[in-house]
């Protein structure tokens, strides 16, 4: 089968890509896969790619590059169909809508995955009829503004498939949004197993890792981490990432008399050569769509002190097996569960140990395996075919009769569509 | 090169390649103060003239180390290679620049790949050594591999340090010599070193040695700094050394004992108000603890506005 990705850019370093890049070459043991990147900044990706996953751009935007496309006037008029509620709006303008539309309509492939909002919204509105459709959602419904939510309510009935990394945001969708037709699934990030051994357990330290910003609460870390040293000033805390939260959290460091236990690291990659020289993760977020980090950790052998935040830590932590989750923003619990690791060497290990074993759950080759089935069971139902769509629309939607009636519509002007096309090529 | 590489780059629509990549190392370091650095190479196996080649910065006339590569045994494909710097092989102290060399081809500059540095996090130093070697592999801010040296013996490693109440207490292990009743920590200004050698009289602070049960003497010390404050033309930088003895040479306070090369990014400390304790300075000035470039202990005094407000 042959799966092309939509990414906004794929040259970067945010999570979107690694995970993008990792199902990538997951996929590509089986499947012919290509990364379609909207933008390109940079020569070379940061992160690897598995050189049989090929990688392209539709607008370049490296100044010395030949074909550089930023002075081209058609890209200082705005984006009429790049939706205005995605925050990446201001990016995208009349010369990406073009780009992304001719690369759409003459898609060669079985399916088309998007990989943000904005970018789903188009992959519904415009790919030619055939390929199956899918969007991921990276973040979660319930933190998208109203207007957006109004947006994709109505994009997201074109699509075949709509992933979310939780089962809590695959709820939020089937709950809050009609989506009659839609496969709604959620399928978590694929975190590969770290190229180093994992962590023995003895290092006294506990380590976090992650964008110095609000959403992190890290200043609720450094207050906990405060308690943790009154009790036992021999560990420390080294923290990983860059942001602009990073002058606030210095002058707490120093606030609190922790500059001689906690350290603002700045940032590392790859990562995992970090976690591995703790002992102990902490994750004090007030939001985590997912929480690749905490998978993270856990892969190196760590067991991971996690706030109960929506949606991620829940779903991929075992309270008491390999890992604590606490309540979100509780800098008692949090030092407390931290203690509790910290001062039971055989429990920490323990929950070490079946970290490892619990995280092997997110292999890449395992989430791949999921999105191969999921591709194939949607191709072989009628993606490609209108016709064969408008029937498994109905099958699927007798429960709900108004968004029902909206697919049906949808699915029959696609269905004509579909039907012209054939009898052009016939 | 292959022909993707030279292909002048993508109009829209044309496969991207990541090119060709330059090679990585990964380093992993031991406890002593070794390296190996694991280079995966597919074809260049078979070579017996490829090497690492260590140069060190900014030398004159420059100095290099070169390190054969040779294939991993174990390795099933035979395309890694690994080339060792052992403990015992003393490096100058200084910035090493890392770069490939096969046969008569240009040199080409690594890139790091996963390292693992453990052994150094932490590190307890042997004392069964008549020097201390610590190498630090990092990221330049050009993204590639360099690896950091000290060379050093006696060492006075400094630990937890807390500027408070007009001072600074320093938490340190001395490694390599004996710490006597008569030691005690000097405080020198940094502009005494180049032009009389230091010989102006440092101001100094006694020194509590702290039950060491393990390697190397943990020490204590207090520096008020009103003792800095008074000296003439107090504004500046102050090196910290610890001499161990009265007769003895003073050591070097640092911090490189652990995977951080440069510390003055990472590990920050409070400026605080020098005590105007009477007669002359420590009005206006304050005291900063900090890092140099080579992670030596330094006190930064400074003014802090107009005199006398």
């Amino acid at each position: 089968m042959h799966i092309s990705f939509l990414l906004h850019h794929g040259y970067g370093m945010g999570g979107t890509i690694r995970t993008t890049f990792n199902l990538a070459c997951a996929l590509a043991q089986q499947h012919d896969v290509e990364i379609v990147s909207v933008f390109r900044h940079r020569d070379r990706p940061v992160f690897d790619l598995d050189p049989a996953v090929r990688l392209r751009h539709l607008v370049d935007m490296r100044k010395h590059s030949p074909d550089y496309d930023g002075g081209d006037p058609e890209h200082a008029r705005p984006s009429r169909l790049f939706p205005r509620t995605d925050g990446n709006h201001r990016k995208y303008s009349a010369l990406t809508d073009r780009r992304i539309t001719e690369h759409l309509a003459g898609v060669e492939a079985d399916v088309v995955i998007g990989t943000r909002p904005g970018l789903n919204t188009m992959l519904a509105m415009h790919t030619r009829p055939g390929p199956v459709r899918m969007g991921q959602e990276h973040l979660t419904l319930s933190t998208h503004s109203r207007a957006l939510r109004a947006t994709l309510r109505g994009a997201y009935p074109r699509l075949d498939a709509l992933t979310t990394v939780t089962e809590a945001d695959a709820r939020d969708y089937r709950r809050m949004m009609r989506l009659p037709g839609v496969h709604v699934q959620a399928v978590p990030n694929g975190v590969p197993a770290p190229a180093v051994e994992p962590s023995d357990g003895t290092g006294k330290w506990v380590i976090a890792a992650g964008r110095l910003a609000p959403a992190k609460r890290y200043d609720v870390l450094l207050k906990a981490f405060a308690k943790v040293v009154e009790q036992r000033p021999d560990w420390r805390l080294r923290l990983y990432g860059a942001g602009r939260e990073e002058g606030k959290l210095r002058a707490m460091v120093e606030e609190l008399g922790l500059y001689n236990h906690a350290f603002l690291m700045g940032p590392a990659h790859p990562i995992e050569a970090e976690w591995v020289k703790g002992s102990v993760a902490a994750v004090t977020s007030s939001l985590e769509s997912f929480g690749m980090t905490i998978v993270e950790a856990m892969r190196c052998g760590l067991p991971v002190v996690a706030t109960t935040c929506p949606h991620g830590p829940g779903e991929i932590i075992a309270d008491g097996v390999d890992g604590r989750l606490v309540p979100t923003g509780d800098v008692d619990a949090i030092a407390g569960s931290l203690l509790e690791l910290i001062n039971d060497d055989e429990l920490r290990r323990r929950m070490g140990r079946a970290a490892i074993a619990d995280a092997a759950r997110y292999d890449p080759a395992r989430i791949g395996e999921m999105y191969s089935s999921l591709c194939t069971e949607l191709a072989a139902r009628g993606g490609r075919s209108g016709i064969g769509r408008l029937r498994s629309s109905l099958h699927r939607t007798r429960g709900a009769l108004l968004g029902g009636a909206y697919a049906t519509k949808d699915a029959l002007a696609r269905a004509r569509r579909g039907a012209l096309r054939r009898g052009r090529t016939a | 090169m292959t022909a993707t590489t030279s292909r002048p780059a993508g109009a829209p629509g044309a496969p991207g390649t990541p090119g060709e990549t330059a090679p990585r190392a990964d380093c992993t370091a031991d406890s002593a103060g070794g390296l190996s650095f694991d280079i995966t190479l597919p074809g260049v196996a078979e070579r017996w003239d490829a090497a690492l080649l260590l140069r060190l910065r900014d030398s004159d006339p420059e100095e290099s180390v070169r390190l054969p590569l040779e294939p991993l045994s174990g390795d099933p494909d035979g395309s890694v290679l690994r080339a060792a710097l052992p403990s015992t092989v003393p490096l100058a102290e200084g910035r090493w620049d890392a770069y490939l060399v096969i046969g008569e081809d240009e040199a080409r500059r690594l890139l790091p790949g996963c390292s693992d540095l453990r052994p150094l996090v932490d590190r307890v130093p042997r004392t069964d050594r008549t020097w201390l070697g610590v190498r630090i592999p990092y990221a330049t801010k050009y993204g590639n591999l360099s690896v950091c040296s000290w060379l050093r013996w006696p060492h006075a490693e400094a630990g937890d340090i807390w500027p408070a109440d007009g001072g600074l207490t320093v938490h340190g292990r001395l490694y390599g010599a004996e710490l006597t009743p008569t030691a005690r920590l000097e405080a020198r200004p940094r502009r005494a070193a180049a032009p009389d050698g230091g010989r102006e009289r440092p101001v100094t602070a006694p020194v509590t040695p702290v039950d060491a049960p393990a390697e190397g003497h943990g020490f204590t010390a207090r520096l008020a700094y009103g003792d800095l404050a008074r000296e003439p033309g107090a504004e500046g930088d102050w090196q910290l050394w610890l001499r161990p003895g009265e007769d003895a040479e003073p050591v070097r306070v640092a911090r490189i004992l652990d995977d951080i090369v440069d510390k003055h990014r990472i590990l920050r400390y409070p400026a605080r108000p020098v005590a105007a304790d009477g007669a002359d300075g420590g009005g206006g000035l304050t005291a900063r603890p900090y890092y140099t470039g080579a992670n030596d202990l330094v006190v930064r005094l400074e003014g802090t506005g107009p005199a006398g407000s």
